[in-house]
Formats: structure tokens, C-alpha cells, sequence
């Protein structure tokens, strides 16, 4: 190669390297491939990573027109003929010495007589672009003049990667910024399904969120025909592909979803015949799997083209999953903290309100009691009155029952955290609730030297005593209670719990042998006075989850109803806590051990 | 029967506590702010055997500040401290300072007055031993 070629070459790179616009580089190129060749026209053809469809995106040389460079390949997209077509099919450098008795080649400008198509690869090695050279003379390309070329396609497929990342990069910014403006939710996630279709290159992107109180995946932005169908295209978990990334966690890259057995193809973007390649990641924050991003594209580019997504799109999508499940979260913190200063404010008002009627009753107790005295001392009483009082005198004792409920609901939030061992709690918890002669037979499985954790002892120990009341109140005339604590694992992850497969959890389990909770109670049962009990405003297990939260935690019951109620904690666990060095000494606990109960 | 002072500054309870514990036969005087029970306390030729103030009037302290000037005036005077429920940590504290007992207003299932009743014969009884021991000694 002659010292010129290598020289010019060199200062062409190095201003793709600088250069903002390619534009400029991609005509030097062409400039260049035919100096080195003595050619007559040339251009660059560009594959749609998407459809395999090829575009003429520059071209040097007499007789070019944007129409002319824009309709070059039109035709061959759909019949495949061409010498261009046929160098991106095979992947080989094609030498057309004699256009006339060549088989691929197709006519379009008269004057040419002979012709050279260069494939160029991307990173991926798959042909990203054709480079293609024309001649008046017959024969005009010998093996040097390819060498040329071949060389000059090089520095056009490294200028097409980087002008690829530099468009992807916009649209990861893109994102990003996405990500932090503040905007309504359905726009935001609309817009972040338009950045994610464009930095993927796909023509349909849909998002889909877990509903927190139903459990399921429900559609909430789409950019493809799916799009008005927000609210309506709903998942169960482990339900088809979408429905898998949410039980495992995992990404699913597939060429062709109809081959894979998990596919159900209940809410496709393309009918079956036209689905092409999948892509999905899950939508992950600190607590757990919040959602799934799904991108595909149709199978309608050329036949040899393989429109599948590449193992970078795979990690980028896990990456914006990631990152879109942080943003909701910090979102829903937002949100929380809100919420919580109203909480705060209302709490004030509340604690206020609760003293005043709490000396009102007091008050009134005063006249009940001297009301009392007074009928008892006078022979004319009648048992009616004696009924009243009687009845005024429990409806106050309620009265009081529901401030005490109501104070403990409004300071169930506030944390006061310090180092604690989790199976003391659950001791303590035990020995100060269980009655010494309690029909409820009552066992422990506590793992030993589980990780000290933050934690407040006096909340916590309170919400554990509420559910091992509820277990006992449940079965008044015999049964059993068992109370496990250990460390998630990989297996908890099967469970019907949502939990990010990535945190390690301490679990915490209260099971019993009462009537359970009814399927379509499961969720009801924490909110706010709910109660199926006669006694109490119903807010005892909304307490208990407004604990748990408060230390991040989650709180799920999973047991059968008929067969006992199954409440399970899950407590994250931080990183570095894990070890044997956070211990705390505490009182040693042993397996089985029994407490009370008969 | 005992000497009692009654501060709260709520007219109901002032009057509900006086006529229940007159009616045990004890004299009961009553104030309605701290400043006033501090100033019954400190003046009068005798000393009250109990007091019964509410943990929180005008300003949260006000219990305190009645323990203290009762105690100041007789280290044997016997002081009941009512509160809210839940809110026992200030109570608990004028325990430790000196407080012979508290009584949450509103415990459910329980007539706190029948309950003050007890807790201000017992109040009365521990004060008269440890006259009687200062007596003796």
C-alpha cells in the first residue's frame, strides 16, 4: 500500500476520533476509495440494526441526487438482488469485474461497467454496512485496490459503532434526565419507553408494573400497538416471558420468543408471524422487583438478517431497569415523605385531639362514678337506670379502647433504631405475651447467630406481640404457634413474596393452626380498620405493617385458609451485616424451644 | 383522712376528684393552674398530705413543677401524678424525683376514679409511717 493511502488514512481516522458531525469523514472516505481505486462513484450503505433494511447514507460522484441516493436500494430491500445485498448476505467482498454477465448485479446508473461491494461489521461481527465502489472500465478493481477498500470499510464500520454509541449515549442521557425531572408518573414513564425504543433501536418498548395491591403486571406505557391499552394488558407473575423476569429477576434475550416454551403470546406488540426478536429486564430497586421492561422487534427486514438483540442491548436494558427501579423508588420516597409530613402534622393534631378527649372522658368517668354512687345510695333506682349507666359506662371504656388504638397507630411510624438481636426480640416478645396457661401450644425455630440489625426493639417487639395475639386469640380452645427466624436464601426467592434477588433478608415466620385468612383478604387485612375481630378499631395488623415498612421491611401473610394463618417479615439485611463479626452477645436462644402453653 | 390538694385545669375533673374524695371524707382543696397550686402549697399554716395534679396543664412541665414545690415544702408530702395514656415517660421521671405514684386517665375497662380512690389511701398511709418514723427518730 502505497505510503500516500496509509498517510490519508490515518488523518482520516484521527478526525473521526475529534470530529462531532461524521458526515464529513463518511464523504472523505468515499473521496478516498476512489482516488485509491480510480473509481468513478461510490456510497455507503447502512443496515437498520432493527429491520436489516439498507440505506444509501452517503454517496460520492457524478449523477447523485437525494433522490437518486435514497431510492438506490429501495428495490433491492425487497427482492434482495444486487451486488450490495448479496456482500451483506454472505459477509464477502464482492468483485463484479464484467457488470453484464454478473448474476447479483442490478442496473442504475448506465455508464457503469465494473464494481466492488465491501461489507463492513460492527462489533458484534454482524455486517453493519456495505461500502461500494463503481468503475467506467471494465475490471477497473484489482486485489489492491480491495486491499483499499477493505481497509477504508474498516474505518467506516469503526465511525458507523461510533456514531451507533454516540446516538445510544444521547438516548441513555436522555433517560437519565428523564429519570430526575419531576413529572406526572404516566408521562414519565412514557417518556422513558420513547428514549429506551430509540437508544434500543426497536420499534415496540413496553413497561409494566407490579399493582401492589393485586400482585399482578399491569401495563402502564407502551410505545407500540399496545399503547392505549395502559391499565388493561395485565400479567400474572410467571405468566408467559414478561411474567418469568418478575419471579426470577433474570433477562430474557430471545431471537425468536415463539420458540420458548414460556411464551404465551397473550399481549404480543406484532402478531405471532411478525414477532421477531425479544428483549425483557426487570424493573429492580432495593425493595425487590418492581416492574418489567419488554422491547421487541418484527420479523420483517430481509430473510438473511437477523434482528436479534445483541448482549450490550441486553445489559442496557438491565442497567435502565435498574435505574427506572431506583427513580420509582426514590419517587415513591418522595412521595412518602409527603405523605409523612402530613402523617406528622395530622399525628400533632391527632395527639392533641386524643388528649383533649381523653380528659373529656376522664371528665365524664368523674360524674359516671358519682352517678353510680348516687343510684346506689337511692332505694328508688330502677333497674332501667341501673342498665343506662351500665351501658354509658362500656361504651366510655370503648371509647378509651379506641384512643389507645389510635395513639398507637399515630406513633406506629416514628423509629427509634439501635444494634439488637432479632431472636431476643422474638423471646421477649413471646415471654411477655403468651399467658402462662395458654391453650395455644407454642414452639420456636430460631436460627443461631443471625446479624444484629438497626432496629426498634420496643416497635418490633410490639408488632411481634400483636401477631402472636392474633394467633392466639384466633384459637381460643386449643392449637398451636410457631415462631422461625433465619437468613433468605436463593429458595425464598419461589416464594409468593416479592423480594429483590439481590438483598438478603431476615426472615421472620408466625404460623398457626387457626382458620387462616380467606385469599381475597390477604392484602385487606393490613389496611387501616379492617378487623374481622370483635373487639379493637381493626387497626392491629395495619400497625404491624407500618412498623415493618418503617424498618424497610415487608410483611406478607402466605398461609392457606383452613389450614392457618402464615405471616412472614422479611427485614432487609445490609450489606457488610452479614457476617459472624456483627453479632450481638445476647441471651442464646435454643432450637425448640418451648414456651409456655400446654 | 387526709389534707388534698387537686390541681387540673379542667373544671369537670377538679370537681368530679373533689366530690369523690370528699365523699371518702378527705378535705379537699383545689387550684386550676400551676402557679396557683404552687402558691396553695407554699402558703397555709399546714402542710397538705397529697397532692393530685394533672402531668400536663398550660405547659408540659407543670407536674414537675408542682412535685418540686411540694416537696420543697414537705419532703413527706405524698404526690399522685395523673397523665395520658401512653405518655408515662414524664410520669415515670417524677417517680424517680420524688413522686409517690401516677395514674393514666384513661385505662380501659378501669374506673380510674375507684382507682385513685385506692392509690390516695395508700398515698395517705405511707405518709402517716414515715411521720410516725421521723417521730420516732
Amino acid at each position: 500500500m502505497c505510503a500516500c493511502f496509509v498517510e490519508r488514512t490515518e488523518s482520516l481516522l484521527n478526525r473521526a476520533l475529534t470530529a462531532h458531525d461524521l458526515g464529513a469523514f463518511f464523504q472523505d472516505t468515499l473521496q478516498q476509495a476512489l482516488e485509491a481505486t480510480g473509481g468513478l462513484r461510490a456510497f455507503l450503505a447502512g443496515i437498520d440494526p432493527a429491520t436489516g433494511a439498507m440505506h444509501v447514507l452517503y454517496a460520492a460522484g457524478p449523477g447523485w441526487t437525494e433522490s437518486a441516493r435514497l431510492n438506490r436500494l429501495y428495490a433491492h430491500n425487497r427482492t434482495e438482488g444486487g451486488i450490495t445485498a448479496h456482500a451483506a448476505r454472505s459477509g464477502q467482498l464482492w468483485v463484479c469485474p464484467d457488470v453484464h454477465s454478473d448474476p447479483y448485479y442490478v442496473e442504475h446508473f448506465s455508464d457503469v461497467q465494473s464494481e466492488v461491494a465491501v461489507p463492513c461489521f460492527d462489533t458484534e461481527a454482524r455486517v453493519c454496512g456495505v461500502l461500494n465502489v463503481q468503475s467506467q472500465r471494465p475490471a477497473a478493481f484489482a486485489p489492491r485496490h480491495c486491499a483499499r477498500l477493505k481497509t477504508l470499510a474498516a474505518a467506516a464500520a469503526l465511525a458507523l459503532a461510533l456514531q451507533e454509541y454516540r446516538e445510544r449515549e444521547r438516548n441513555l442521557v436522555e433517560i437519565g434526565l428523564q429519570l430526575s425531572v419531576t413529572q406526572q408518573k404516566g408521562a414519565f414513564l412514557q417518556s422513558v419507553v420513547g428514549a429506551v425504543q430509540r437508544a434500543l433501536r426497536c420499534e415496540a418498548c413496553s413497561l409494566f408494573l407490579l399493582d401492589e395491591g393485586t400482585q399482578q403486571l399491569v401495563l402502564r406505557a407502551s410505545s407500540s400497538s399496545l399503547a392505549g391499552k395502559e391499565g388493561e394488558v395485565v400479567y400474572t407473575p410467571g405468566e408467559g416471558l414478561t411474567g418469568s423476569v418478575v419471579l426470577t429477576g433474570e433477562t430474557i434475550r430471545l431471537e425468536d420468543p415463539r420458540t420458548d416454551p414460556r411464551w404465551k403470546g397473550r399481549h404480543p406488540e406484532f402478531v405471532p408471524d411478525a414477532m421477531g426478536a425479544f428483549l425483557a429486564a426487570p424493573i429492580s430497586g432495593h425493595r425487590g422487583i418492581a416492574g418489567v421492561l419488554r422491547a421487541s422487534r418484527p420479523r420483517t427486514g430481509p430473510t438473511w438478517f437477523q434482528a436479534r438483540f445483541t448482549e450490550s442491548d441486553e445489559q442496557m436494558l438491565r442497567a435502565i431497569g435498574a435505574q427506572l427501579g431506583a427513580a420509582l423508588e426514590n419517587r415513591s420516597a418522595l412521595e412518602q415523605q409527603l405523605h409523612n409530613e402530613r402523617m406528622a402534622a395530622w399525628g400533632e393534631l391527632s395527639a392533641r385531639s386524643a388528649h383533649m378527649i381523653g380528659n373529656r372522658v376522664f371528665a365524664i368517668k368523674g360524674d359516671l362514678n358519682e352517678l353510680k354512687y348516687q343510684l346506689a345510695e337511692s332505694p328508688a333506682c330502677s333497674e332501667q337506670v341501673t342498665v343506662l349507666v351500665n351501658g354509658l359506662e362500656q361504651g366510655l371504656y370503648r371509647l378509651e379502647d379506641i384512643l389507645r388504638e389510635f395513639r398507637d397507630f399515630v406513633v406506629a411510624t416514628r423509629i427509634a433504631v439501635s444494634c439488637c438481636s432479632i431472636n431476643d426480640l422474638l423471646a421477649e416478645a413471646l415471654s411477655e405475651t403468651v399467658p402462662a396457661l395458654c391453650p395455644v401450644k407454642v414452639c420456636t425455630d430460631f436460627e443461631p447467630n443471625l446479624p444484629a440489625l438497626h432496629l426498634d426493639a420496643t416497635r418490633l417487639r410490639r408488632a411481634f406481640a400483636e401477631l402472636i395475639e392474633n394467633a392466639i386469640s384466633f384459637q381460643p380452645e386449643t392449637g398451636w404457634l410457631k415462631v422461625a427466624s433465619c437468613l433468605t436464601g436463593r429458595e425464598e426467592m419461589e416464594s409468593q413474596v416479592r423480594l429483590n434477588p439481590l438483598q438478603t433478608y431476615l426472615k421472620i415466620t408466625f404460623e398457626d393452626g387457626g382458620p387462616g385468612v380467606p385469599k381475597d383478604r390477604k392484602e385487606q387485612i393490613f389496611t387501616p380498620f379492617f378487623t374481622s375481630r370483635v373487639r379493637g378499631m381493626g387497626l392491629g395488623l395495619s400497625i404491624v405493617r407500618g412498623i415493618v415498612e418503617a424498618h424497610y421491611g415487608i410483611i406478607a401473610e402466605t398461609g392457606t385458609a383452613g389450614e392457618g394463618a402464615r405471616f412472614e417479615i422479611y427485614l432487609p439485611v445490609p450489606r457488610g451485616a452479614q457476617g459472624t463479626g456483627a453479632q450481638l452477645p445476647g441471651k442464646e436462644i435454643k432450637h425448640g424451644t418451648d414456651f409456655g402453653g400446654r | 383522712m387526709g389534707r388534698i390538694l387537686v390541681v387540673d385545669d379542667e373544671d369537670a375533673i377538679r370537681h368530679s376528684l373533689q366530690r369523690r374524695l370528699e365523699r371518702e371524707g378527705h378535705t379537699v382543696h383545689t387550684a386550676s393552674a400551676a402557679a396557683a397550686g404552687m402558691e396553695k402549697i407554699q402558703s397555709g399554716e399546714a402542710s397538705y398530705d397529697l397532692v393530685i395534679t394533672d402531668m400536663s396543664m398550660e405547659e408540659g412541665e407543670s407536674g414537675m413543677q408542682m412535685l418540686c414545690a411540694a416537696l420543697e415544702r414537705d419532703p413527706d408530702i405524698q404526690v399522685i401524678v395523673l397523665t395520658a395514656y401512653g405518655n408515662v415517660r414524664n410520669a415515670v421521671e417524677c417517680m424517680q424525683k420524688g413522686a409517690s405514684d401516677y395514674v393514666e386517665k384513661n385505662i380501659p375497662d378501669v374506673d380510674v376514679f375507684e382507682l385513685l380512690v385506692i392509690k390516695a389511701e395508700r398515698a395517705l398511709i405511707q405518709r402517716s409511717c414515715r411521720l410516725q418514723a421521723r417521730n420516732a427518730a
